[in-house]
């Protein structure tokens, strides 16, 4: 079973200052990792192949990392490796600068079709910067594959997976066929950490081919983007709720008082 | 010159600052309070590879060097003394030895196990009478058959209650002296005749074990003799100049955070309506903190270079041990005078930290020991010979 996890490096947002005021991202140490969503889907897929604590896979099972980004997102896929992926290829050109969603997932749906297909694809629900959650679902349409969204828990067999997502105020199993897109929940799959010896050997062994567009195939027309990005602006600020002020025994009986009245919690003793 | 670390390293500070602060800094107050060894910490280090660091991975270790090692040494160090300490015995002098002049069997059979964490390590050198005079040792090693027997006590043995297995220096001929009349050994420690004497009650350091460790008729085959029969005396000092390194990366990961912690809590402080951080008297020793924080961080890595690289490296890791040791005293010392009575608190790190940081200038050759290395370094090239 071949198991492709496409990542994505995102600048640290630790790293990050943002004044609302000037409208600006201030960057204040230039670090990059591997976003969120991106590192618990190559920790469930890493589980899936059976290893570290809590895998419930078999063997014969291989994760291929793919990334798509600029030259030192080498760095996100050689910590995938030290994870415990078994291959990993960068998907980088000049040509590829300005790829909005629609590019994007073709550049990664050729990767896949290059690497002679998956059996299963496992993405996080959203990246940590941008947070569109289309690449999954995008993916899926584009390679005819099944998929299953936000998932929090993840069963694999050699027909099919067994998925548990959220729905509603709980949660709901589903199964789907192979192949198939699998979205995880970045909550759901804390990340384990790599192993010192895999460390070294994903930088001074192990190889990250790069693929451009050449290697991809893909014409000027095949990256021309849809969308164009005009401006950057932030969100409105959110609406705070009211403020108490005062001595602390007097704010904590207002806050009580204003809790019971919105039925938060019960009257006392009741 | 280029002064970056190398990608890998990077990545592995990473891996190593969120085992440390994840994992080993919140069992840090407890093991101190109850004077326990953190087994389960040590055995989550070993998952990630972190017992066998410098050690080449055909022998089960990272492959990672000196530089390497001085890197989880100085983010063990920032977060717990006790737990870098326990880590530190088992490789930057249990397993060292064996890994500087262990035969291609015994690392195969010993070096391996201690690399993957499946076994832990103790280096066997001070006994009641001999420390820093550490020819002066008086456990013995005699000949019988296919084995030599071994007979004596040695004490302040960082790990020695629960490491299996242990390096030990024994003399084999008294009328030879220091050089050609001491041996050392590979000692798997459920042989028997081997016992735990006293567990030393510390001021600090104290989630790590410091045992006696007794030796009564123990047979070790003579295939575990370690480097040249005669030549134990030579094994050990080799050892100890590599060690000193990473001792001093530990001091610095201590000095470290004992320099943001005053940063932390001089902004947070009022008095006179004003934080502290705007106090020039603050700014002053902070600045002072940081001046040898930098100078030190320069010479470990530094000396790491020159071990990595087979260069000569004495002077340089006593220097790293001395001025390591010392400068985190000092750190840590104006770390509580920053943070006033609070630092001196049980329940808060500064005073832990200002504990466990005595024994760095007393453990693994005294500072007084590093200044005759150094000075002995420094005549020698002009024909003076110091000895201690």
């Amino acid at each position: 079973m071949r198991i492709i996890v496409p990542i994505k490096q995102i600048l640290d947002p630790d790293g990050l200052t943002f004044r609302r005021d000037k409208e600006r991202m201030f960057i204040n140490r230039e670090e990059y990792i591997i976003g969120p969503g991106s590192k618990a889907a190559v920790e469930a897929a890493l589980r899936l192949k059976g290893e570290g604590d809590e895998g419930s896979g078999e063997p014969g099972r291989t994760v291929v990392a793919l990334s798509m980004g600029e030259a030192r997102a080498d760095d996100a896929l050689r910590e995938a490796l030290a994870m415990g992926c078994d291959a990993a290829y960068l998907l980088s050109d000049s040509a590829f600068a300005y790829a909005d969603l629609s590019v994007t997932t073709r550049v990664l749906a050729e990767a896949v079709a290059r690497l002679g297909g998956a059996d299963l694809i496992v993405t996080g629900r959203e990246s940590g910067d941008t947070g569109a959650g289309q690449i999954g679902p995008r993916l899926a349409q584009a390679l005819g594959y099944a998929q299953v969204t936000d998932v929090c828990a993840l069963v694999a067999g050699e027909d099919g997976i067994e998925a548990t997502r959220r729905w509603g105020e709980g949660y709901a199993t589903v199964k789907a066929p192979l192949p198939a897109v699998v979205t995880v929940a970045p909550e759901a799959f804390e990340p384990r950490l790599p192993h010192g010896a895999r460390i070294m050997s994903a930088y001074r062994e192990w190889d990250v081919p790069v693929w451009d567009a050449d290697a991809l195939e893909l014409g000027e027309a095949a990256l021309a983007p849809l969308l164009t990005k005009r401006r950057e602006s932030f969100p409105p600020p959110l609406e705070v709720g009211e403020v108490f002020r005062g001595d602390p025994e007097t704010v904590a009986e207002d806050v009580v008082a204003a809790l019971r009245q919105q039925k938060i919690i019960g009257q006392a003793g009741g | 010159m280029d002064f970056s670390f190398p990608k890998e390293y990077q990545l592995f500070r990473r891996m190593a600052r969120d085992f440390c602060q994840n994992v080993v800094k919140p069992r840090a107050k407890a093991i101190d309070r109850d004077h326990t060894v953190p087994h389960d910490v040590i055995r989550e280090a070993a998952k990630l590879g972190l017992l066998g660091v410098p050690f080449p991975q055909k022998y089960g270790g990272m492959g990672a060097g000196e530089t390497g090692y001085c890197i989880l040494a100085e983010e063990l160090g920032r977060v717990c003394s006790s737990t870098a300490t326990v880590i530190g015995a088992h490789i930057g002098i249990a397993a060292m030895a064996i890994h500087l002049d262990g035969t291609e069997e015994q690392k195969q059979k010993y070096l391996v196990p201690l690399a993957q964490g499946t076994a832990i390590g103790s280096f066997g050198l001070t006994e009641a009478q001999a420390g820093s005079d550490a020819a002066a040792i008086k456990t013995t090693a005699v000949r019988d058959g296919d084995h030599y027997v071994l007979n004596g006590a040695k004490v302040f043995i960082t790990n020695g209650d629960i490491a299996e297995i242990m390096t030990v220096m024994a003399v084999t001929d008294p009328s030879l002296g220091a050089y050609g009349g001491i041996t050392a050994f590979i000692v798997e420690t459920d042989t028997p005749g081997f016992s735990i004497g006293t567990l030393e009650n510390k001021m600090g350091i104290r989630g790590s074990s410091t045992a006696e460790t007794v030796f009564e008729d123990v047979r070790v085959p003579k295939e575990n003799v370690l480097g040249g029969f005669g030549a134990g005396f030579l094994t050990f000092m080799k050892t100890l100049d590599v060690g000193r390194a990473s001792l001093g990366a530990a001091t610095l990961g201590g000095a470290q955070a004992a320099m943001e912690a005053s940063i932390k809590w001089a902004k947070a402080r009022e008095q006179f309506g004003v934080p502290i951080a705007t106090k020039q008297s603050v700014h002053f020793m902070i600045a002072d903190m940081a001046v040898e924080i930098e100078a030190l961080r320069s010479l470990i890595y530094r000396t790491a270079w020159l071990i990595d690289t087979g260069q000569p490296h004495i002077l340089e890791a006593a220097a790293c041990k001395l001025f390591g040791s010392e400068t985190a005293h000092r750190c840590i010392d104006r770390a509580m005078q920053v943070h006033g009575a609070l630092g001196y608190s049980r329940d808060y790190e500064i005073e832990r930290g200002w504990r466990d940081q005595r024994i760095t200038e007393i453990y693994e050759g005294t500072n007084e020991i590093q200044r005759l290395v150094v000075a002995a370094n420094l005549f020698r090239p002009h024909g003076v010979r110091i000895s201690s």
